[in-house]
């Protein structure tokens, strides 16, 4: 559904918020620029339409809700203090939360060292639920070039890229994952990222 | 390996999240006197950034929002002013890519355009009944009165469609349909052309959840939700 007709069907609608449809992406700078200028209503508003989207991704790398719940509280305090730093001419508005989510989320993930055990059937089980991903979601532009360069590495080394980047696994979690030595793990990332950027051809 | 090799994997590894706690800030450390890795890690966010797409949202825990407003630091009038100097930059540049005379007056009409506030023309709404709705964003033109309706997170239960309204003075508060928010894009682009900038400023719209085809009785009858309008000055 959608005035404009770019959201047809219910799996593209959870994905509106990512998509590349230009004025979201516009209303999103707009709603930023209100924020730099620490305008809370407009920083309600910028919650309400983009707070389940990383929440779903710091849910993703933390595993545990009370984890999430914290990182999420800490990610929009910084959006608050960095919205004014945000230049969208390097970028889109979406990307640059993205990036603050995710790496408050790995830097906890990373403080606490830890995973315990208990968590761990948890990661497995959204990974095991997920085996195709890629193909399961309608794919925007950007997401379909990326899927092409991606469907050029070996499959486990495409499943690491992706497990990493989606769950934020360490080499040494993958290493046990695909029963490799981390270093190993390490030499794979290293030859992907380089085929990567190649093939996205930057 | 070439030097911007080492850089890439670095920064794609940083970014990925693969890196151990020590790497990690060491790696954090570096970006801060490093362009090149700074650049880099930028560059892998942009590129990774679609795989973002494929992972569902999840609804928030209700009591989040008023945890995080209670944490925003108070006003501080630095905030502002690193964008306005921001802007005042982009003019420069601007400025110092013509000539003399030229980058004079540029400058001049970027302080004014940067010091005196813009008449706002675009304002936006943001719909939420709670975290388990749909989430709608409204934008209005005001000069233009152009309305654009988009959904976040919505699609309407089978038989059922989304109607926007607007309640404003003019019809007494009295809610009044500005289209299904399913129908083609002219319905509730045009909509509000009917209606002065005063009046649009200060009414208040509402989405609810009607029959296929809308309200049968020309009054919202299903779960309805509303919202004002928030000032985006442009």
């Amino acid at each position: 559904m959608g005035v404009r007709g770019e959201v047809p069907n219910a799996r593209m609608a959870g994905l509106a918020l990512l998509r590349p449809a230009a004025s979201t992406a516009a209303t999103i700078v707009l709603l930023l620029e209100r924020v730099a200028a620490q305008d809370r209503e407009a920083f309600s508003a910028l919650y309400t339409a983009t707070s389940a989207k990383l929440y779903g991704i710091i849910l993703r790398i933390s595993r545990r809700r009370d984890i999430a719940d914290e990182v999420l509280q800490e990610v929009y305090v910084q959006i608050w203090e960095r919205a004014a730093y945000y230049d969208a001419s390097k970028g889109s508005p979406i990307t640059w939360m993205v990036a603050i989510a995710r790496n408050r989320a790995l830097d906890e993930a990373r403080r606490k060292k830890a995973v315990s055990i208990e968590d761990t059937p948890e990661v497995f089980g959204i990974a095991d639920e997920e085996e195709h991903p890629l193909e399961r979601v309608e794919k925007s532009q950007q997401l379909q070039r990326l899927s092409q360069c991606l469907d050029a590495l070996d499959s486990d080394r495409r499943e690491v890229v992706l497990l990493a980047y989606r769950e934020g696994m360490t080499r040494e979690a993958l290493g046990q994952r695909f029963s490799r030595p981390p270093a190993t793990i390490k030499s794979w990332l290293r030859r992907s990222l380089l085929q990567l950027r190649d093939c996205l051809g930057q | 390996m070439t030097e911007r090799d080492e850089i890439d994997v670095l920064a794609g590894e940083y970014v990925l999240g693969t890196l151990d706690a020590g790497e990690r800030i060491a790696a954090q450390a570096q970006r801060r006197r490093d362009r090149a890795l700074d650049a880099a890690i930028a560059a892998w966010e942009e590129r990774l950034a679609p795989l973002a797409e494929s992972v569902p949202p999840v609804a928030v825990p209700k009591d989040l929002l008023a945890k995080i407003e209670a944490k925003l630091p108070m006003a501080q009038p630095g905030a502002q002013i690193v964008a306005l100097e921001r802007r005042a930059q982009h003019w420069r540049r601007i400025a110092i890519a013509t000539s003399a005379l030229a980058a004079c007056l540029l400058l001049a009409i970027g302080v004014r355009e940067v010091s005196r506030p813009q008449m706002p023309t675009t304002y936006v709404a943001v719909f939420q009944k709670d975290d388990a709705s749909p989430a709608f964003l409204l934008t209005v033109d005001l000069t233009t009165r152009v309305l654009s309706v988009r959904p976040v997170a919505a699609e309407p239960p089978a038989g059922k469609s989304y109607q926007l309204w607007i309640a404003s003075e003019r019809s007494g508060g009295a809610p009044q349909s500005l289209g299904l928010i399913e129908a083609k894009q002219d319905s509730t682009q045009r909509a509000l052309a009917a209606y002065d900038r005063a009046t649009v400023e200060r009414a208040t719209f509402g989405i609810s959840l009607e029959p296929a085809g809308g309200s049968p009785t020309g009054r919202p009858t299903g779960p309805a939700f509303h919202a004002k309008l928030i000032k985006t000055s442009r």
